[in-house]
């Protein structure tokens, strides 16, 4: 017997009971639709994660952090000059693998419009112009700043998108481009503003004229209150005085950001900056490397988590649908003992009869899969409309090609029973079955 | 050579503990184109031994060939390709599939020898022509009377042209002048060539066949050629 006959029989025999092969069809519809919008859920997530892990600046971004020595080296600890600008120089020029490098200063100070009116206190920070490509930042208006500017020392500033409309409420920033702050009474002028970092959510419930959700942590807050100026600047106007001893060299930093050029060398380059840093500090470990490594391994693990869990549960209904397509096709073998006597005694092999059950049960469960895929993607629909923009669940077809292979398998292995048992069927008990 | 071979043929079923032999040594030579018919009362073994003779069965012990090949000990694969090639069953109760239309119901013996669907039709159709049922061919059996599903009965029998053509109480269900067009048709299959084999206890329709056998517990009691 063809396999063409086999679908033929058993197309024909889930259409003459269309009610009952719905109800054998129904776990198989629920698991696979299930199964699917879970997948594009979870996927949903992780891109939603992914975009947030690069508006932080990806894994690429290293932080060099000033710590106190440990215990040990704690005798030798005045050995070290500490974390200093001549670090930032020394590494620019020997770790190959770093892309770029920025130092940076804070300092808080007031902040407020050339005539001094809005002033309030902010951190404002000094840095190389690496800094606008390490911190991924984009342009409302104007420029960044430039190694011209570190090099002359120049009254520029970078501000962020709350700290202009906070100057100037309302004013586009192509306005306040060219307009003068006053940090701790020094004029600057503003040759850079940068965009409005928010959620998605936030732009849409902005738009509609809501206010914007409160978080416990704004990833965007650092740049959206961005001072920035030019690390010289910093040094020369803020710092020198304070210290006058100090050379700019021998400047304590607040942090060293890098950026790392080639991922697939991130540890290489981490042993580089170690290598580079451990020379200049004569080995006191008086410095960290923070990376987001471990935080990211920590993210995407519990988004495995949440794929294995949503997965497991729809994997779940779908088993319970193929128990359902055994229940059926159990319950329609033994009502149909005749019919196999019948087929037995014109010439089928146990094996036809055998095949015949596994094709329908195979057939049920596709037909399931189907009407699962449609499900889903009503599902999605509802999904999307209550998920986060960020996360909103995302279909893909290894999701669909997974779950109806999934569902196929479940009508198979809840076919091989009943198959089994038909084709072992004696043709002559089974013509005398009444 | 014959074209059924049985020697010392028993079959033997166990109910608990008591062996039951429903066939106790049959002897017995069916030569092509022979009309037989199989006589006895019920509890005789003549059912067991049209099962066997219809290769839905092998013998406990003996010998059994058919149409020359051994099937003693023979495979219920070897069994299914004997009766899909050389065997046609006609039953009491029809044996129809009701889900399926008549030329359907005919084409069944040939989806399991592998004939392309086209073909399948053709002979089909070619088959319930020759039992008078050409314009009956997309009708289920619940509409057609007991004569006409005999028909699709016979005509499926025929449809891949066996040698040999059972009848298991063929006109049993019918009334009798419906019986009588029944056996005319099995006559005219012998006519043609066939190996008839009838399975009753109607001895009017027993009296039309060339050889009569007879048994009684499990044995030939009596045979009678005409």
């Amino acid at each position: 017997m063809s396999i063409l006959v086999a679908l033929q029989i058993g197309l024909g025999e889930i259409f003459a009971h269309k009610f009952r092969s719905f109800l054998s069809m129904l776990g198989v519809v629920l698991g696979v639709s299930s199964l699917i919008a879970t997948m594009a859920l979870t996927r949903g997530i992780e891109e939603g994660t992914r975009f947030f892990m690069q508006q932080v600046g990806g894994l690429e971004l290293v932080k060099v952090v000033p710590k106190e020595a440990s215990s040990e080296m704690f005798e030798f600890s005045n050995l070290s000059p500490g974390l200093t600008l001549r670090d930032a120089h020394s590494l620019r020029e020997s770790a190959s693998l770093i892309s770029h490098i920025s130092p940076e200063i804070t300092l808080s100070m007031s902040v407020s419009c050339g005539d001094g009116g809005n002033a309030e206190r902010r951190k404002a920070r000094g840095i190389w112009p690496d800094h606008f490509v390490i911190g991924m930042h984009g342009l409302a208006a104007g420029r960044w700043l430039v190694d011209l500017d570190v090099e002359r020392g120049t009254r520029s500033a970078v501000i962020g998108h709350t700290v202009a409309d906070q100057l100037w409420p309302g004013t586009p920033a192509a306005d306040i481009v060219g307009r003068t702050i006053l940090l701790d009474q020094t004029p600057f002028e503003v040759v850079g503003v940068l965009p409005l970092y928010e959620r998605d959510e936030d732009t849409r419930a902005r738009q509609l004229g809501q206010k914007p959700r409160k978080y416990r942590w704004d990833p965007f807050l650092q740049k959206n209150e961005a001072v920035l100026i030019p690390f010289s600047t910093m040094f020369h106007e803020f710092r020198s005085g304070a210290f006058p001893e100090d050379s700019m060299d021998s400047l304590k930093l607040d942090i060293l950001t890098v950026k790392v050029g080639d991922l697939n060398h991130f540890r290489p380059t981490l042993g580089q900056i170690r290598s580079v840093l451990d020379l200049s500090h004569r080995g006191v470990d008086d410095y960290d490397l923070e990376t987001r490594e471990d935080w990211f391994d920590r993210v995407e693990a519990s988004v495995r988590a949440a794929r294995l869990s949503g997965g497991l549960i729809s994997a779940i209904s779908l088993i319970v649908g193929g128990i359902g397509i055994m229940n059926i096709m159990l319950a329609s073998i033994s009502e149909r003992i005749r019919e196999f006597g019948i087929r037995l005694a014109v010439g089928a092999r146990p094996r036809d009869i055998f095949w015949q059950i596994l094709v329908e049960s195979m057939l049920i469960s596709l037909l399931g899969g189907l009407l699962g895929i449609v499900a889903s993607l009503g599902l999605i629909e509802v999904l999307k409309m209550i998920s986060p923009t960020e996360n909103v669940p995302v279909l893909t077809a290894d999701g669909i090609i997974f779950s109806v292979a999934f569902a196929i398998v479940a009508g198979l292995l809840s076919g091989l029973y009943p198959a089994t048992k038909a084709a072992q069927l004696d043709p002559i008990t089974a013509l005398r079955y009444e | 050579m014959s074209i059924l071979e049985f020697e010392g043929v028993r079959k033997t079923y166990r109910v608990g503990d008591q062996e039951i032999h429903a066939l106790d040594g049959i002897n017995l030579r069916i030569e092509e184109g022979e009309f037989l018919a199989i006589i006895g009362p019920s509890g005789s073994g003549k059912s067991t031994l049209m099962h066997l003779l219809g290769c839905l069965d092998t013998p406990t012990e003996g010998r059994m060939s058919v149409c020359g090949t051994d099937l003693s000990r023979a495979s219920a694969d070897e069994l299914a390709r004997m009766r899909n090639r050389e065997i046609g069953f006609v039953f009491q109760s029809f044996n129809l599939l009701p889900r399926l239309d008549v030329v359907s119901n005919i084409e069944l013996p040939l989806t399991y020898s592998g004939i392309p669907a086209r073909e399948r039709r053709k002979r089909a159709t070619e088959a319930a022509r020759r039992v008078g049922l050409g314009d009956r061919l997309a009708n289920r059996p619940t509409q057609l009377s007991g004569g006409q599903c005999q028909r699709v009965a016979i005509a499926r029998a025929l449809v891949n042209n066996p040698r040999i053509v059972f009848g298991d109480e063929p006109t049993g269900n019918l009334d009798s002048a419906t019986g009588r067009n029944i056996l005319e048709i099995f006559k005219e299959l012998h006519a043609s060539g066939k190996t008839i084999i009838l399975v009753t206890h109607d001895s009017s329709i027993a009296s039309q066949a060339g050889r009569v056998i007879e048994l009684r517990d499990g044995r030939i009691a009596r045979e009678e050629r005409s």
